[in-house]
């Protein structure tokens, strides 16, 4: 068969189209398991810094979330857990990023007034601008913020923003559509707390 | 001396045409992810792996692949290393897997990799294009690790996340913002340049 038919142009691609996923999904399903479980483990982080809890790398991540949430729900939009004798609630929460789906668990004073912790999972925001959502700076600041009547990511303005009072906290300069992302999806979270919770909204 | 000889390929890789400074190749992910010592490495790292798999694949099978749609079976070859790093990544090392992101996947669209693969490994064997690659991306890295260096020092004060500077010190924020990378790469490229004309003209 000559090299530049279209017949041998068409079937090589194929083969080698072919070839090259079924490779893949082989690598793919040999690692399906420890991602998953590394995957668990990510999560289980996040609900145990969602709740307020210090996470260092030595800590045994299962054994503290297994203590944490004794009583975990799949089904519930919510968690309730005790940490250092306050109520917290703690729910996952998923929204539109710029790019796509931003995933991530928040914990709220159980008068849903306080933001007590906040932790992304998951986000394709881009690198080193709209990305530095999972950065520890900008999480830190949700920690400790009023938020009874939602927050607001500030955009412009110099200096930061430290008071835990206002219910602000600072955007990402070069990323105004990601900081957005995240007033909403934090606002729509609470909002929707609210309701799980049967308060008035 | 042999122009494909091993030492004049990684001469010509590192410093004579550099795939930065010189062919000003993969500046996207030089601007992107360079505030940061640790990302820039195992970024870098990762290209290595994939540009010299990837020459090594296509020297390999240069002479059944058809010219017409050479291209996006190069790219097919890219793409399917790429998502191997990530997928190691993902099992292996979830936290860096979870530092990098996207950025991982962004070794995809690097201009380094399909630069090699089309003028390197398409005329060449397969070991000496993966020597050709893996220098390629040792050019690469060496550069993004100066930039990272000096960003993730003035930006944050610290080396590889640790805190080198004294307290009192005040972090320049535009250093860990991307326009500060045009600076420092520009700047790079005037001193690299002024030196190989120096060089050039001392012959």
């Amino acid at each position: 068969m000559k090299k530049d038919s279209l017949l041998y142009t068409v079937i090589i691609s194929v083969v080698f189209a072919f070839l090259f996923v079924f490779l893949l999904s082989l690598a793919y399903g040999a690692t399906k398991g420890k991602v998953e479980e590394n995957q668990k483990l990510i999560e289980a982080r996040a609900y145990l810094v969602a709740a307020g809890i210090e996470v260092d790398d030595d800590m045994d991540i299962e054994a503290s979330f297994n203590s944490s949430f004794p009583n975990f729900d799949t089904e519930s939009a919510y968690q309730t857990t005790t940490v250092n004798g306050k109520s917290v609630v703690v729910s996952p929460f998923q929204g539109n990023g710029l790019w796509g789906t931003i995933t991530g668990v928040i914990g709220l004073t159980s008068d849903l007034k306080r933001i007590v912790g906040f932790e992304i999972v998951s986000h394709v925001e881009t690198p080193g601008l709209g990305g530095r959502i999972d950065e520890a700076w900008f999480k830190e600041q949700f920690k400790g913020e009023y938020a009874a009547n939602g927050i607001v990511v500030k955009h412009g303005g110099s200096g930061g923003d430290t008071d835990p009072d206002n219910g602000q906290v600072d955007g990402i300069t070069g990323a105004s559509r990601t900081s957005d992302s995240i007033q909403v999806i934090v606002n729509q979270q609470i909002d929707k707390i609210k309701i799980e919770l049967g308060g008035t909204n | 001396m042999n122009e494909d000889s091993p030492v004049q390929i990684l001469k010509s890789n590192v410093w004579n045409s550099n795939p930065i400074f010189i062919q000003i190749l993969g500046i996207c992910s030089t601007l992107a992810v360079t505030n940061n010592l640790s990302n820039t490495f195992i970024m870098t790292l990762g290209l290595i792996f994939v540009a010299a798999f990837t020459n090594i694949t296509v020297s390999l099978l240069k002479n059944i692949i058809p010219r017409k749609v050479r291209m996006i079976l190069q790219t097919l070859i890219i793409a399917f290393y790429v998502i191997i790093v990530d997928i190691l990544l993902r099992a292996y090392l979830p936290e860096i897997s979870k530092a990098l992101g996207p950025y991982v996947g962004l070794i995809i669209t690097n201009c380094i990799i399909m630069g090699r693969a089309e003028a390197f490994a398409q005329s060449h064997g397969p070991l000496i294009s993966a020597w050709d690659g893996i220098t390629s991306g040792l050019g690469y890295m060496w550069v993004l690790m100066v930039i990272a260096f000096i960003r993730e020092l003035m930006g944050f004060g610290t080396l590889f996340g640790i805190t080198v500077l004294p307290a009192g010190f005040t972090p320049w924020t535009i250093m860990v913002m991307a326009p500060s990378a045009f600076f420092l790469l520009g700047t790079f490229i005037w001193v690299a340049k002024t030196i190989i004309l120096k060089q050039e003209g001392g012959k």
